[in-house]
């Protein structure tokens, strides 16, 4: 679904075209799903829910809020280097999708933003409320930007300046410098 | 096409409302435009030349350093947006709805913004280490909380929101500091 959906497009992308995607028959396809909007919708979170899991694997058993970030963002930027229909489908298609779909992307927009606030229990400079939501809207918006216009490579060569804005309010800009260029991979 | 996208949404638009709305006959609509997404496009592009010469003329004319010139042309800015609540509602939510071309045109607008926020780059005390990406991350930002509030029906207002748009702008250029110092002289 998702595949299909960042390929054509959420308006053309049909019951039709995921079917021949998956080759799944018709039948099957309504037994799970009540047309193509439930389908984007469940597709949608099984799909934020793999890049959690590949960010939480990464980061894992990082030893400091930075260390993890710069293992979680690479995580998301190989999986959308990997998988960039599927990543345009979370991200841009998700416009195209109803309320519904928007409501689930507030949702992980949100969740990017409170994982960034975690610098707040490593030692941070306390940023004032808004520093979070202005990167995650940033970060979001430059991925935004590159699968809208299908500029699909070089995802993984972001990594750098992500760091740097998303250390620089929490850290300041020596450690946000020392990110982007001194990046100890 | 403003009015009627701004009301209904682009999906539901209709090129029979259109041509009701500006009290012409269909035929005339097709002899001026290919079809609905390319009346929608034109109107897009007007809207987004408007705005961009007010908040351009703002910023060249306004006096002081360049965060108080950034702070007077982001307050023009959703000041334009807020009193223009049909052409905010259409330039800024429904553009994203219409497709791909309308898609690419909508960041090749923002980006036409990007010269001003580089001025600042003389400003910060990073300089010439700032990422090349700067302009991004700060246009980014400031969009996708004005597509925020729109979308939520709150574009008259947007100017509530001014601390922390300017916030967005500043602080990738000037760091966390001096960006807090800013947003706390604004005047909402």
């Amino acid at each position: 679904m998702l595949e299909a959906v960042g390929a054509e497009g959420y308006a053309l992308a049909s019951v039709r075209s995921v079917l021949g995607r998956t080759g799944l028959y018709r039948q099957a396809f309504y037994d799970h799903f009540a047309d193509k909007q439930d389908c984007y919708l469940q597709a949608y979170d099984h799909g934020v829910e793999q890049v959690e899991t590949r960010v939480r694997a990464a980061a894992g058993d990082a030893s400091s809020w930075r260390a993890g970030l710069r293992a979680g963002m690479g995580a998301m930027l190989d999986f959308i280097e990997a998988e960039p229909d599927v990543g345009r489908a979370l991200l841009v298609e998700v416009h195209a999708a109803g309320p519904e779909a928007l409501a689930k992307r507030d949702a992980a927009v949100r969740q990017l933003g409170t994982y960034l606030d975690q610098a707040r229990d490593d030692g941070a400079a306390a940023a004032p409320a808004i520093a979070s939501e202005a990167v995650a809207a940033g970060i979001h918006s430059v991925l935004h930007a590159r699968l809208a216009a299908h500029e699909d490579d070089g995802f993984r060569r972001l990594l750098p300046e992500f760091m740097y804005i998303a250390v620089l309010p929490y850290y300041g800009a020596e450690a946000a410098s020392a990110e982007m260029y001194g990046g100890a991979i | 096409m403003v009015r009627v996208a701004a009301r209904k949404g682009y999906e539901a638009t209709t090129v029979a409302e259109v041509a009701a709305a500006a009290d012409i006959s269909r035929q005339r609509f097709h002899e001026l435009f290919a079809d609905k997404e390319a009346c929608f496009l034109a109107a897009y592009d007007a809207a987004v030349d408007i705005l961009l010469v007010y908040v351009t003329n703002t910023f060249e004319s306004a006096d002081g350093s360049w965060p108080d010139r950034i702070v007077a042309s982001l307050r023009a800015g959703i000041g334009f947006l807020a009193a223009e609540a049909d052409i905010a509602r259409m330039a800024v939510v429904e553009v994203s709805a219409v497709g791909e071309d309308a898609r690419i045109r909508y960041r090749q607008a923002l980006m036409r913004f990007a010269p001003l926020l580089d001025q600042g780059r003389a400003a910060s005390p990073q300089g010439h280490d700032l990422p090349p990406g700067t302009a991004s991350f700060a246009i980014g930002a400031v969009t996708s909380m004005i597509f925020d509030e729109i979308r939520a029906g709150r574009a008259t207002e947007l100017p509530r929101i001014l601390p922390k748009l300017a916030y967005s702008v500043l602080m990738p250029y000037l760091g966390p500091e001096a960006a807090e110092a800013e947003m706390a002289r604004i005047e909402v």
